[in-house]
């Protein structure tokens, strides 16, 4: 009996601090369908103007890899009252901060500015949705700038190919299978015109979800948005349908290069559910399980005991329609990539038949407490999250209760996961090697 | 029924009222400024001469503590990467705690600690706060070090080492240090397999017992504290903390350089080159410049509408962002400005770097410009100034620098009294080019020709700093690869041996203007050997050359000249059509890169012939002829925009350099195998 009135002391106590930083903010569509979330928040005098746009690599054409996130460079080229080469400028001389970033499900731009310039920040958005000016001048610039881009992160970087790889071994007819930077070839060959119809076709009110999160006030607000949205046309109806992928039944092997590197490394990607789904969630505690700190499974194994490896993990690359579950580890010394599979295989297979202890469950409770309490610690981070949990997962209340989904995970559940979808049957093993001279 | 309407006519005037307040064609107004309340900290000294900043802060359940220990910078010499290492065995157990419980804890709790080697970051929800400050506290005061943990980080470190050895970026950074600085300075010296080797446990132990000690340490706590409790907390954790002895240390004077230099550091393996102009520069926060300094170089290169960025990103595409900086320091601070570019563009991002540079120095910026780098300081300032992050940094600064505790109440001020001249004469102390190291990592056989045309002198350096030769501006040829095969490429490339064989005959009229005069020439051929050209001006035959497979011609000008035997000779081996065909039996001589991509060189007779490796097409011949004073010229013909006629591939430009005149043939039309009669070849 005692035990049982402690247990409901402390469910109380976790009640009170969900409470505590608890996201308010409000949601409603434009007639145009555009989408509205507003958050008020007075810490600091900052306002965030942010705009999600519900396309991504994913909604490139077959030959045209890169599309989306070149089309958000051109983006930033001017509009019909923002001249050429002046976006950047109006927002630094304004004291505010912009940038923008596409993935393979969405692309996002915002401006940071002080809460003063809310309708400034309005103004541009609303100016990019409205008449930007797309011409081939700008094309041909950020060609090179979007392949500058690509030398520089992924070309001369080590290790930065592996997820090109995996995924395009995981997917065979989703167009996952592509990388969101593309390739040269593509951008090259993508016209003007195409841009031209992307625009019409993705940069429409009804596919897009504007935020406004800061020190605001929401009746102002609101008539501004108004004033400066409402007016936009909406566009045609978007249909997605995305091809589905046959279940990986045998064990495919794959090998990557890259000439940037010395030590090679080895992968085991898996092909996983949706990011919506609670199997995916899941999946996220056992990564936190297998690498998350010092004492998590593959580090202390590999890393520190064994000393097999220099770095081992777990990855959830979770996406709108399905996720990629990447295991990895980098050899120590003479230490073989079979080995290291090996080793990796033996603490799934542990995970696949006996539960994890009470112990590591509560550290991983504990864990998913702490990221939350963090998750939402600036303004701009609580805009991203509001438009991803509202265009992505259509839910944009999980701000606050997707912990909840996190607390309802059972040992028996991590347990099921791991054997549902972690088996060497369902698996690319790829290993990513020095490239030969 | 009446109020709905009534709704309904308010809600539609106020749609058409708004609607008609805005103007699309002009910037909006901004609202009042925003207020600024600055956070105020607390602070005490603790008598070991650790300092403490407690900031306040109930936004969110959680609180971090931030230790740094902000001893003068000393060079570690042959056992360079030594506190590095101590750092790294930080938090493997102490005097009271294993290991593993010491990880098991923090990871239970959902918390972090790290350690490095002048300090340590430690963070949790605030509930379990006091036992992670705790276990922070212990892993600094009283930390053991194995030969266990010690030789897994020697073997860790050596494959960190390995694995950023090809890194492009990692290599430049280094050498970059060691030009900038000196190799004999704290900050130009690098942790390298040698230095890792010859590390110790006793050196770590006695790093550790030299340099971690309270005299110079800061503590800043933050977040959902109560001040009082944490006060007497953080007191009961590190008042036993002992004060030590740390050895003074004077960091060497920096060797400047009087002329600007090109340091080329060679990777066969960067697809882009890293550049970076250096110069190191004495200002430190609080100098009286120093606001001009910061304006100075925002508007040179301090983000994506600086100067920099809208030149060699926005105008020239040549890199996806291009940036200055200038850090300030106690000891040494450098100003840098840098692109990483792709290789074909190196010569010129250099051209431009400086040519920028230059300009803020010679040139009064705009006061448009000036204004807004102001604004930009001055918004950013006042949306992080809340933060209390923001708030801890600022009392860690004042604390470092010696700073007035007023110091960033008048910062907006400061920024806002810097005038036009106070930012040129910044640029001019500070941003040094002409005596500024060109510091660039790249391939150098893509990139060192046209470096070596600009005005600099190229220094060569290995990925370690060390001085060394030039690199090999040819690769050698892959195993396998021989005449025939490169020919046999070449005929797939222009359409494969079928289409090739099936042209018989072949006539061309192309294009060119030479001195301001258009000339037009006209070549026929027809298999196997019979060939006519001429060149005519304004439809006047200028020259014409003639062979029908048994004697040949030339007419220059109404002079008529029969063809030697051995010109008739070469003429009868040659194929008139493909002449390529024949070098199936010439000699592969090297690889050399030709307008950014690689070519394969084949010697034939007395022409050497470039194919491009990828493509497989015909780029470039270099024919070397005899004058008839017997001096050898070299005649280069460039061939480029293949098109397709009877699925055969035809260059359409051909360009011809011969001495001092360059001819530019358009081709206008190429038959084939149509218009061609043995009567055009007598």
């Amino acid at each position: 009996m005692k035990k049982s009135i402690l247990t409901l002391a402390s469910a109380l106590f976790v009640a009170f601090y969900s409470n505590a930083q608890k996201v308010d903010f409000q949601e409603y569509d434009l007639d145009n369908g555009m989408h509205v979330i507003l958050h008020k928040d007075t810490a600091a005098p900052v306002v965030v103007t942010s705009v999600m746009y519900h396309v991504g690599a994913k909604d490139e054409q077959p030959g045209r890899t890169g599309m989306a996130h070149f089309f958000e460079h051109l983006l930033f080229e001017g509009t019909k009252n923002i001249g050429k080469g002046e976006w950047f400028k109006l927002v630094s001389s304004n004291g505010g901060k912009n940038n923008a970033n596409t993935t393979d499900d969405r692309t996002y731009y915002y401006e940071i500015f002080p809460s003063n310039k809310l309708e400034l920040g309005l103004w541009m958005e609303s100016e990019r949705l409205l008449h930007p000016i797309i011409g081939q001048d700008g094309v041909d610039t950020q060609n090179e700038v979007v392949k500058e881009e690509k030398r520089l992160r992924v070309d001369n970087q080590p290790y930065s190919r592996f997820l090109e790889f995996v995924k395009e071994n995981i997917f065979k007819k989703h167009p996952y299978k592509g990388t969101t930077i593309g390739k040269m070839a593509d951008l090259d060959a993508a016209t003007l015109e195409e841009f031209l119809a992307f625009n019409k076709k993705f940069y429409v009110p009804n596919n897009a979800t504007l935020v406004v999160a800061g020190d605001i006030d929401i009746a102002s607000a609101k008539i501004m948005i108004e004033d400066y949205f409402g007016p936009i046309p909406r566009g045609a109806e978007i249909e997605k349908s995305f091809p589905q992928e046959e279940p990986i039944t045998e064990t495919m092997n794959a090998k990557g290069y890259d000439p940037n590197i010395q030590i090679p490394a080895i992968m085991a990607a898996y092909r996983t559910p949706s990011m919506k789904t609670k199997d995916s969630r899941v999946l996220d505690m056992i990564s936190s399980y297998l690498s998350t700190g010092k004492s998590s499974v593959l580090y202390k194994k590999l890393v520190d005991t064994k000393k097999m490896a220099i770095q081992a993990g777990a990855i959830n690359a979770s996406q709108e329609d399905y996720g990629t579950y990447i295991l990895y580890g980098l050899p120590q010394g003479e230490t073989k990539l079979d080995d290291l599979i090996k080793e990796i295989d033996e603490e799934i297979g542990i995970m696949q038949t006996e539960l994890i202890s009470e112990r590591s469950y509560q550290k991983l409770q504990n864990q998913f407490e702490n990221n939350y309490v963090n998750s939402n610690s600036s303004v701009e981070g609580v805009a991203n999250s509001l438009a991803r949990y509202h265009v992505l997962y259509g839910d944009t209340n999980l701000i606050n209760s997707e912990i909840d989904i996190y607390r309802s995970i059972t040992r028996e559940e991590i347990q099921a996961v791991a054997k549902k979808y972690l088996n060497p049957n369902q698996r690319l093993i790829l290993e990513y090697l020095p490239e030969k001279k | 029924m009446k109020t709905k309407i009534l709704a309904f006519i308010v809600l539609f005037v106020a749609t058409i009222s708004s609607n008609a307040q805005i103007d699309r064609s002009t910037i909006p107004k901004a609202g009042p400024d925003p207020v600024i309340k600055l956070g105020v900290p607390v602070k005490f000294n603790m008598s070991n001469g650790l300092k403490v900043i407690l900031v306040e802060n109930h936004k969110l359940p959680r609180v971090s503590a931030n230790l740094s220990i902000d001893n003068t910078p000393y060079f570690e010499g042959e056992i360079a990467g030594v506190s590095g290492m101590m750092g790294s065995l930080l938090g493997r157990g102490t005097a009271n705690i294993t290991k593993d419980e010491f990880n098991e804890k923090v990871d239970f709790l959902g918390a972090n600690i790290s350690f490095y080697s002048a300090g340590g970051f430690a963070s949790s929800l605030e509930k379990y706060f006091p036992e992670i400050l705790s276990l922070m506290a212990d892993g600094i005061k009283n930390a053991t070090f194995t030969q266990e943990e010690f030789d897994k980080e020697v073997q860790l470190s050596l494959d960190g080492l390995k694995s950023n050895e090809k890194s492009v970026t990692s290599v430049a950074r280094r050498v970059e240090n060691v030009l900038t600085y000196g190799r004999n300075h704290p900050f130009g010296e690098f942790t390298s397999k040698e230095s890792v080797k010859k590390i110790t446990l006793a050196d770590v132990e006695n790093n550790y017992n030299t340099y971690l000690k309270p005299n110079n340490a800061i503590l800043v706590v933050e977040g959902d504290i109560d001040i009082k409790e944490t006060k007497k907390l953080v007191k009961s954790l590190f008042a036993d903390w002992k004060a030590g002895e740390i050895p003074s240390y004077t960091m060497p004077e920096i060797t400047t350089i009087a002329t600007a230099e090109i340091d080329f550091i060679n990777m066969d393996n960067a697809v882009q080159s890293e550049i970076a102009i250096i110069n190191t520069v004495d200002i430190t926060l609080g100098d009286a410049d120093y606001y001009a300094a910061l304006l100075a170089n925002k508007i040179l290169g301090g983000g994506g509408t600086a100067r920099l960025f809208m030149n060699l990103r926005e105008d020239k595409g040549y890199t996806y962002g291009s940036y200055s900086s200038l850090s300030q320091s106690k000891y040494v601070g450098t100003f840098r400005a840098s692109a990483s570019v792709r290789n074909m563009v190196t010569d010129s991002s250099v051209v431009e770097l400086q040519k920028e540079i230059n300009k803020i120095r010679y040139q009064t910026v705009s006061a448009e410009e000036l204004e807004n780098a102001k604004e930009s300081y001055i918004g950013s300032f006042v949306m992080d100034v809340q933060k209390p992050r923001t708030v801890a940094n600022f009392a860690l600064n004042i604390e470092r620098y010696n700073l007035p505790a007023n110091f960033y109440e008048s910062y907006i001020q400061k920024i806002k009294a810097v005038t036009l001249e106070e930012v040129q004469n910044a640029a001019i102390t500070y941003f040094t080019s002409d005596k500024a190291r060109i510091i660039i990592t790249g391939k150098g056989i893509d990139v060192l020709a046209n470096l070596e045309k600009t005005d600099y002198v190229i220094n060569y350096f290995d990925v370690e700093g060390n001085p060394t030769q030039k690199p090999a501006m040819t690769l050698p040829i892959p195993e396998g690869m021989t005449a025939s095969s490169i020919v046999d490429k070449y005929i797939a490339a222009i359409g494969g041996k079928d289409k090739v064989m099936a042209v018989k005959t072949t006539i061309m009229t192309a294009n060119a203007t030479i001195q301001g005069t258009p000339l037009v020439m006209t070549m026929k051929a027809a298999a196997p050997n019979k060939t006519s050209q001429e060149i005519s001006v304004m439809g006047n035959s200028m020259q014409k050359t003639v062979f029908n497979g048994s004697i040949g011609y030339t007419n220059a000008r109404g002079q008529k000249k029969d063809m030697t035997e051995a010109q008739v000779n070469e003429a009868k081996s040659g194929n008139a059509i493909f002449n390529d065909l024949e070098y199936s039996s010439g000699e592969l001589l090297r690889i050399e890169p030709l307008e950014g991509k690689n070519a394969i060189v084949l010697k034939f007779n007395d022409t050497e012939v470039y194919y491009d490796m990828t493509s497989g097409l015909k780029v470039k011949e270099v024919k070397t002829e005899k004058t008839p004073d017997g001096q050898e010229v070299k005649i280069p013909t460039v061939f480029s925009n293949y098109k397709e006629v009877d699925g055969v591939k035809f260059p359409y430009s051909i360009g011809i350099k011969s001495g001092p005149m360059n001819l530019d043939f358009v081709v206008k039309e190429i038959k084939v195998n149509e218009g061609v009669s043995d009567a055009d070849f007598e």
